[in-house]
């Protein structure tokens, strides 16, 4: 059957446009982006869509909320609402994957492959601001996979 | 090409403003310079790792550029960047912040149609379109989009002045039980869920109710 999660994208769109700028100007590498290029989310097939967002789930629960402590608590604060919301979601995808209702195929893991290598040819802070910045992005595609 | 020494003030507060994805660049002169600054024009996608110059924006003197059609891929995000240049002398580049043509795009508000019985009026709605390069090219409504696109309505009777709203995400709406012979007014508005998107509310279409048979 069809993996559906439910999360509060209205609330997790709302933590981050109000920090949006702040974060973003903390990143000044305008040539590399880290889910975007050089493979867009938007060109995942539909069948490898609930993997890719395990993944991406994952990645940012791992790899990004952890190394973007700021010295501003009002962004803290925001960033950590909006890790609590990845956590809650990852879990109910996991659940997903259990019941093999989230198969990932080979596309998935060599897009993930590509993120990760993304991610790991810049230092973790500078890696992990960035990832932050670009949530949007995957805001923005997981909205129209809707 | 060397670059001269670039002693000008910048310009300032350089920006897009976008209004149903037509994405226009505007910038304020630099501080303190009168006529003869001329500027140029570049923009990025973000994450490709070239800046490329706009043609039609080299050694203008206006202090907008229209870069609708290079930032039209709306899954994508965009830097742009302008130089100023006076009496032999220019600026740095001066850059925007990361423009998301999906999130930092203003909405028109929805077309409106309306037809009357003697006790119901019907409404049409139609959402803009996104900005395109020609007529000829396809139109794309907005409602394509952002599938979380839905209407607010409000509909006021001009007699007792008693107003309803009502939210719909299909485009039409029949408000019955109205009274005969009555002017009723009906204003529209756009409100996007996610990203939270919301366009003004249109102004108001009045229509009267037949009389009575």
């Amino acid at each position: 059957g069809a993996c559906r999660v439910s999360m509060s994208m209205t609330e997790i769109r709302a933590g981050f446009t109000a920090i949006k700028a702040n974060i973003q100007s903390r990143d000044p590498i305008r040539t590399l982006s880290i889910l975007s290029h050089p493979q867009s989310l938007h060109k995942v097939k539909s069948s490898d869509r609930c993997c890719i967002t395990h993944h991406l789930f994952t990645f940012y629960v791992d790899k990004v909320f952890k190394h973007c402590r700021t010295e501003d608590s009002f962004v803290n604060r925001k960033i950590s609402s909006i890790a609590n919301s990845f956590l809650s979601a990852r879990r109910k995808l996991g659940q997903c994957r259990e019941q093999n209702n989230c198969v990932c195929g080979e596309e998935s893991t060599e897009k993930f492959k590509q993120i990760l290598a993304n991610y790991e040819g810049l230092n973790v802070t500078s890696a992990a601001m960035k990832s932050l910045g670009e949530l949007d992005i995957l805001l923005d595609w997981m909205e129209k996979s809707r | 090409s060397g670059e001269l020494y670039c002693s000008l003030p910048n310009p300032r507060n350089v920006h897009f403003e976008s209004i149903n994805m037509k994405n226009v660049l505007h910038w304020s002169a630099p501080e303190g310079t009168g006529d003869g600054v001329l500027y140029k024009v570049k923009y990025a996608v973000y994450g490709v790792g070239k800046w490329i110059r706009k043609p039609e924006c080299r050694n203008i003197n206006r202090t907008w550029c229209d870069l609708s059609s290079e930032t039209s891929d709306y899954e994508e995000q965009y830097y742009a960047s302008v130089k100023a240049f006076l009496n032999g002398t220019c600026s740095v580049w001066m850059e925007t912040t990361r423009f998301n043509p999906l999130t930092d795009t203003k909405i028109d508000p929805p077309m409106i149609s309306v037809s009357s019985t003697d006790k119901s009026i019907s409404i049409i709605l139609t959402a803009p379109e996104k900005w395109k390069r020609s007529p000829e090219e396809e139109s794309i409504s907005l409602l394509q989009v952002y599938p979380g696109l839905q209407y607010n309505v409000s509909v006021l009777n001009k007699k007792t002045k008693k107003r309803w709203f009502f939210s719909i995400n299909n485009n039409t709406l029949v408000v019955p039980w109205l009274e005969p012979g009555t002017v009723y007014c009906v204003s529209a508005q756009i409100h996007v869920t996610t990203p939270v998107l919301d366009s003004s509310f249109s102004k108001e279409h009045c229509i009267a109710t037949l009389k009575d048979k």
